[in-house]
């Protein structure tokens, strides 16, 4: 074992890293097709991507990439981002992240912050998911319009939500924390990254470890 | 440029139907292949290729049968909710003339017209993914020439002309047959008018809309959710630089490293 790996924790495996990228890159790929169509002015984005026909296309299919990837993510991370009691003190507390915070509750291997970021995206994807299925796929002649109308609505509203905690989680997870994108890169943290962001969770690892 | 309505009273609508087959000859529509229903209503609605067509109603009101048939087509919204809700600069427009127009070259089938319509007129074809709807003859109106509809009805029953001149001849009509204008909306305006009948409301016939608005859904989506999805990125983003220049990044206690477990 080389002194860098010595130092170094496997937090993630290769599964993860993959399935998280994928979502990543399917996600921000529909948000900026989305955005293409959804603003006149941006025309920009569905003429270099070939036209606007093209770009629903697109935004079609990679859509269909994320609903896959979400769906698989929230069976693999479900189990993680159960909520625990200690969660509440962690919110009450912003996490330390707003003001200092002396006695944060330990944390087992994802915060409450992770955890809520990941039930909104379950939340918002699954509904942005069934709503863009329906307005890709939907006969106007079977459907109620008002049902047309709602889920038109929601597929909008609900990227509102998604976006904005996409962008925290962005943050959070590189310039925010230091020392975080390596987990969902190499998959490997630092040591004192885990005493500080997943104690516990570092403390059960080393007990099964030994 | 001077705006024009099609008024139709259908007092005067005999349900002879040359509307639609002169709608069909100028757009170079194709006919559909019909079954009989038991009704008078044929075709049974509005489709990609049938942008016009008599709608028949059987109202029994206050004792007394009635027959109606009523031209349906496209209502020219003022504040058009299809033009709102198109993602596809130029598949949708509001021209000066009052006329919303449809280019099927930019349509892209997304169907975000057909729901966000409050009178179900745009109608779309699957397998070519395009939508259509009347265009108000727009390629003859701004030649001078009078849509094909309004050509072909041999009653009277369709007139086209300046704005201001059938709304007033809307009104007159409607007073010297006791009947009501629709939709009589200063509020929601379009740029086709209905004369109704004696005893007829909106309310009575199939496939109106009594009280015709923008939708709810489209206001919301287009006026709060379009801006607030880059407030709220923006909003997220200067958040986040502002944390990091006040606060700073959140660092790694180096010193736990030895202790701990």
């Amino acid at each position: 074992m080389s002194a860098h790996e010595e130092n170094m924790v496997r937090i993630t495996d290769v599964e993860e890293r993959v399935v998280h990228w994928v979502l990543a890159a399917s996600c921000i790929f529909c948000v900026i097709t989305g955005l293409g169509l959804m603003f006149h002015a941006w025309s920009i984005i569905p003429t270099m991507l070939g036209g606007y026909y093209a770009t629903k296309l697109m935004h079609i299919y990679s859509g269909v990439v994320f609903g896959g990837m979400l769906v698989y993510s929230y069976y693999m991370w479900k189990k993680d981002c159960e909520f625990e009691e200690s969660d509440l003190q962690w919110v009450l507390k912003a996490g330390g992240y707003l003001w200092p915070v002396k006695d944060l509750p330990p944390v087992y291997k994802y915060n409450a912050g992770q955890k809520a970021f990941f039930w909104c995206l379950i939340a918002c994807g699954i509904i942005i998911l069934v709503t863009g299925l329906f307005m890709w796929l939907w006969n106007p002649v079977m459907v109620p319009v008002v049902l047309a109308r709602i889920m038109y609505m929601l597929h909008a509203g609900a990227v509102v939500v998604l976006a904005a905690f996409i962008m925290i989680h962005i943050y959070l997870g590189t310039a925010g924390n230091p020392g975080t994108v390596s987990a969902m890169i190499t998959g490997y943290v630092s040591k004192a990254w885990c005493q500080t962001h997943c104690p516990r969770w570092y403390a059960d690892r080393n007990k099964k470890a030994e | 440029m001077a705006e024009y309505i099609k008024l139709i009273d259908i007092s005067k609508c005999t349900g002879c139907r040359g509307c639609q087959v002169a709608c069909k000859n100028w757009n170079s529509l194709p006919a559909e292949k019909t079954t009989f229903t038991g009704s008078l209503q044929n075709p049974k609605d509005l489709s990609y290729n049938t942008w016009t067509l008599i709608r028949f109603d059987e109202i029994v009101k206050d004792g007394k049968l009635r027959w109606i048939m009523r031209h349906d087509a496209c209502m020219h919204c003022d504040w058009p909710a299809c033009v709102k809700a198109c993602p596809s600069p130029g598949a949708l427009t509001k021209t000066d003339e009052g006329a919303v127009v449809h280019n099927t070259t930019y349509c892209i089938g997304c169907k975000a017209c057909i729901a966000a319509c409050p009178f179900d007129i745009p109608r779309n074809d699957p397998a070519l993914e395009k939508m259509a709807k009347c265009s108000l003859c727009y390629d003859r109106i701004t030649e001078g020439k009078l849509p094909a509809c309004v050509t072909a009805c041999n009653t009277g029953s369709l007139t086209f002309g300046l704005k201001e001149d059938m709304v007033e001849k809307a009104h007159k009509r409607a007073e010297a047959i006791g009947g009501t204008v629709y939709p009589n909306n200063p509020k929601y305006q379009t740029h086709v008018l209905y004369v109704l009948p004696a005893g007829i409301t909106a309310a009575d016939l199939s496939h109106t809309n009594p009280n015709p608005s923008m939708p709810l859904s489209v206001l919301l989506w287009k006026n709060l959710f379009k801006p607030f999805t880059l407030i709220g990125i923006g909003a997220v983003a200067g958040g986040a630089f502002l944390h990091y220049l006040t606060k700073g990044p959140h660092k790694v206690h180096e010193k736990k490293e030895e202790g701990g477990e």
